[in-house]
């Protein structure tokens, strides 16, 4: 399994956002989806973190005028998502589920083990901006637990040794 | 109409009415925080449950509409009581408890519901929430906000979705962590964001001109009406000793709902501003104090003796100023009095029933001048007046116009006598033959009328400083000295009972009843609460 690093646009680039020929066909096509404008928030928002990484306050700003929004209330949808990313990631971001079954079958352990391995505690990154390790509640995988999201794949039945043998292709290919 | 029992009195309410509303109207005070008469019902904050018979579970009296035979039970049930408790528990469970150092002590709604409802001791042993960076920080150019003290009750958020329409505020992040925002921290320069801090029912929003001026127990308040435009949103002048602290909104659904602009409400401070504090007199090119006694039998004889006379009254006028003006000048005495207008910046304000209103002028009787048969004129209409030429010219408001300011004006009013009533010092002051004293809307009572034709009274709250005299008063006393027929009149409720008896647009109206005499008592219902 390949996981794609995060690409993700710098801030300095975000600041006035105009969104791209395939970019506004995607909202587009979102939008037809949808009863009102505003209920297509969310879908329009993963389009823009899938695009460029992050959410950045000029994206907010660029989404709530195409959907006929205050800025305010999208940012309020934005913060309250713990999925919506509102800082640029490290090229990988590492989830570590917590919740009991993980926790039972050596989630804790490999916890422990990915913050000694990067050198990191939960929600920070390594200084390379290579990893960003955070743990979070139950991933909805406890049949192959324990369970490290990457990016968008998941990594079932860890070890700390399989852990580091991922690891390692990662940073090999970056 | 439905009819219910609630805490055993027996109601009849409109249909459609929530129970908080219909158990104000049977006398029961049911507690809430998060519900505001004129803001959409959220039912988050849980302080107003109440018992339903046949209901198992209690339920939110500001989200239950009214039913017919419905009986309810507030205070009197021990359930209600008790899940009241634990509701006050929780929202003290984060509160910081520093009524001593927090500037809306005394019209909390959290310290009165705390006091009324709540326990005197808490579960918690923990350490409480914080919001490092937001306990005391400029969230726009009035609100002081201190996060600390919020209890998610969302009023500032719906004020500006759904009052003013900037919808500038939101709740940012999640759970324990929620904390009221703009986008990307901008500003909040909403027009109406003083609001905000009223509706606000604890001191996590607080207007940052009125923030530690003065403990509000010791404010007194006076119905009034805000003077900034023709609009007439009603007011309270919170004061004491003699100073004016704050302008906040007094309920008039038809007009300003429960709100005020930021410009209206920043008026008060200029209500404290006397600068003519004495009747004066130009003698050898210097004014001179003179007193009244003596201006008084002077002016008389002036006015009296003047072959061409003409006023320049002012839309910032009281009816009865206007109407005595009207009389006493311009019936024998033949004066010519215009009543300069002008449009100033637009403002506008939502009623009750969500219109928007939009200010026509910035005056607030203009619409009194004209029902009184006044003659109104803009800027070139004035400029015309001042040019032709009379013996004797009088001033009653140096700020009836912003022409007045000008050099034009000052040159064309040197011509002859100029008698200038004032209370701020102005260009036409210095050139006055006669200066007079006239007193700031806060030490003057009478009505005006609104520009969609509502007759509202406003109360004195200050006595005149020094040697000043609101203009009616020194009106009637120059009625003794001219030589007419005296009109017996003492008061300006005097005043308008005679207008009422004269003019045909006052017919019928009374002085007691007119808006402007609404219970003090009822205040808390729309202040801080």
């Amino acid at each position: 399994m390949t996981t794609r690093p995060i690409v993700s646009e710098p801030a300095e680039n975000l600041c006035e956002v105009t969104f791209d020929s395939k970019l506004e066909k995607r909202i587009a096509d979102t939008l037809k989806q949808y009863p009102t404008p505003r209920a297509a928030l969310l879908p329009v928002l993963w389009l823009c973190q899938d695009r460029y990484g992050w959410i950045s306050p000029g994206v907010m700003r660029a989404v709530a005028q195409r959907l006929g929004e205050n800025p305010a209330h999208v940012e309020g949808v934005v913060t309250f998502y713990t999925m919506f990313r509102t800082r640029p990631p490290a090229s990988y971001v590492l989830q570590v589920c917590r919740t009991l079954s993980c926790a039972m079958c050596g989630g804790k352990e490999l916890a422990e083990h990915l913050t000694t391995k990067l050198g990191v505690g939960f929600g920070e990154r390594t200084p390379d901006g290579l990893f960003e390790l955070h743990a979070v509640e139950c991933l909805g995988a406890c049949g192959s637990a324990p369970v490290v999201q990457i990016n968008d794949d998941y990594y079932e039945s860890m070890t700390p040794e399989k852990i580091d043998a991922v690891l390692e292709t990662l940073t090999r290919k970056a | 109409m439905p009819k219910l029992t609630i805490d055993g009195r027996v109601i009849e309410v409109a249909e459609g009415t929530n129970l908080i509303e219909a158990a104000r109207q049977a006398g029961v005070a049911i507690p809430y925080f998060c519900y505001h008469p004129y803001l959409s019902v959220v039912g988050q904050c849980r302080i107003c449950l109440i018992e339903i018979d046949k209901q198992p579970r209690l339920a939110v009296a500001c989200a239950t509409p009214v039913a017919d035979g419905m009986v309810v039970r507030s205070e009197t049930s021990d359930r209600v009581r008790e899940a009241r408790k634990a509701v006050m528990e929780f929202l003290l469970a984060n509160h910081p408890l520093d009524c001593p150092v927090c500037d809306q002590a005394g019209e909390c709604l959290l310290q009165d519901h705390s006091f009324d409802h709540g326990l005197d001791t808490s579960h918690m042993l923990e350490t409480r929430r914080t919001f490092a960076g937001l306990e005391r920080r400029m969230l726009g150019p009035h609100i002081v906000q201190n996060q600390n003290r919020c209890i998610h009750c969302s009023r500032c958020i719906r004020f500006t979705q759904e009052i003013s329409e900037t919808a500038q505020l939101t709740y940012k992040a999640r759970g324990n962590g929620v904390y009221v925002d703009t986008y990307d921290g901008t500003p909040f320069d909403d027009p109406m964001s003083g609001c905000t801090a009223d509706v606000c029912p604890v001191g996590a929003l607080t207007v940052k001109e009125f923030r530690f001026r003065k403990r509000t127990w010791k404010l007194r308040s006076v119905p009034s009406v805000c003077p900034g435009c023709s609009i007439g949103c009603n007011v309270w002048i919170d004061h004491h000793e003699k100073v004016v602290y704050r302008l906040s909104p007094r309920e008039n659904a038809a007009v300003n709902a429960t709100w005020i602009c930021d410009y209206g409400r920043f008026l008060a401070e200029s209500l404290n501003r006397h600068e003519v504090l004495r009747p004066q007199r130009q003698i050898d090119g210097q004014l001179q104090p003179v007193d009244w006694a003596d201006a008084l039998a002077s002016l008389g004889e002036v006015l009296d003796t003047a072959s061409s006379l003409r006023v320049v009254a002012s839309a910032n006028l009281s009816n009865e100023e206007l109407f005595l003006v009207k009389t006493l000048l311009g019936g024998a005495r033949r004066a010519d009095i215009v009543v300069p207008v002008w449009t100033g910046e637009q403002r506008r304000m939502k009623n009750g029933s969500g219109a928007w209103l939009q200010s026509l002028d910035a005056h607030p009787n203009a619409a009194g001048a004209r029902r009184l048969g006044l003659r109104l004129v803009d800027h070139g209409g004035l400029a015309r007046f001042l040019y032709g030429a009379a013996d004797v010219t009088v001033i009653l408001d140096p700020l009836a116009h912003p022409f007045l300011e000008t050099d034009e004006a000052t040159q064309l009013l040197r011509v002859g006598t100029t008698i200038v009533f004032a209370r701020l010092e102005h260009p036409v002051t210095r050139l006055a033959s006669w200066l007079l004293p006239t007193p700031s809307l806060a030490c003057n009572e009478g009505t005006f009328i609104s520009q969609t034709g509502a007759v509202q009274r406003f109360a004195a709250a200050l006595a005149p400083p020094q040697q000043s005299r609101p203009l009616w008063s020194i009106l009637m006393a120059l009625g003794g000295e001219l030589a007419t027929e005296e009109l017996p009149l003492r008061s300006p409720a005097e005043v308008f009972a005679h207008l009422v008896q004269t003019e045909k647009g006052f017919a019928g109206l009374d002085w007691e009843t007119l808006a402007g005499t609404t219970d003090t008592a009822q205040r808390e219902r729309y202040h801080g609460g």
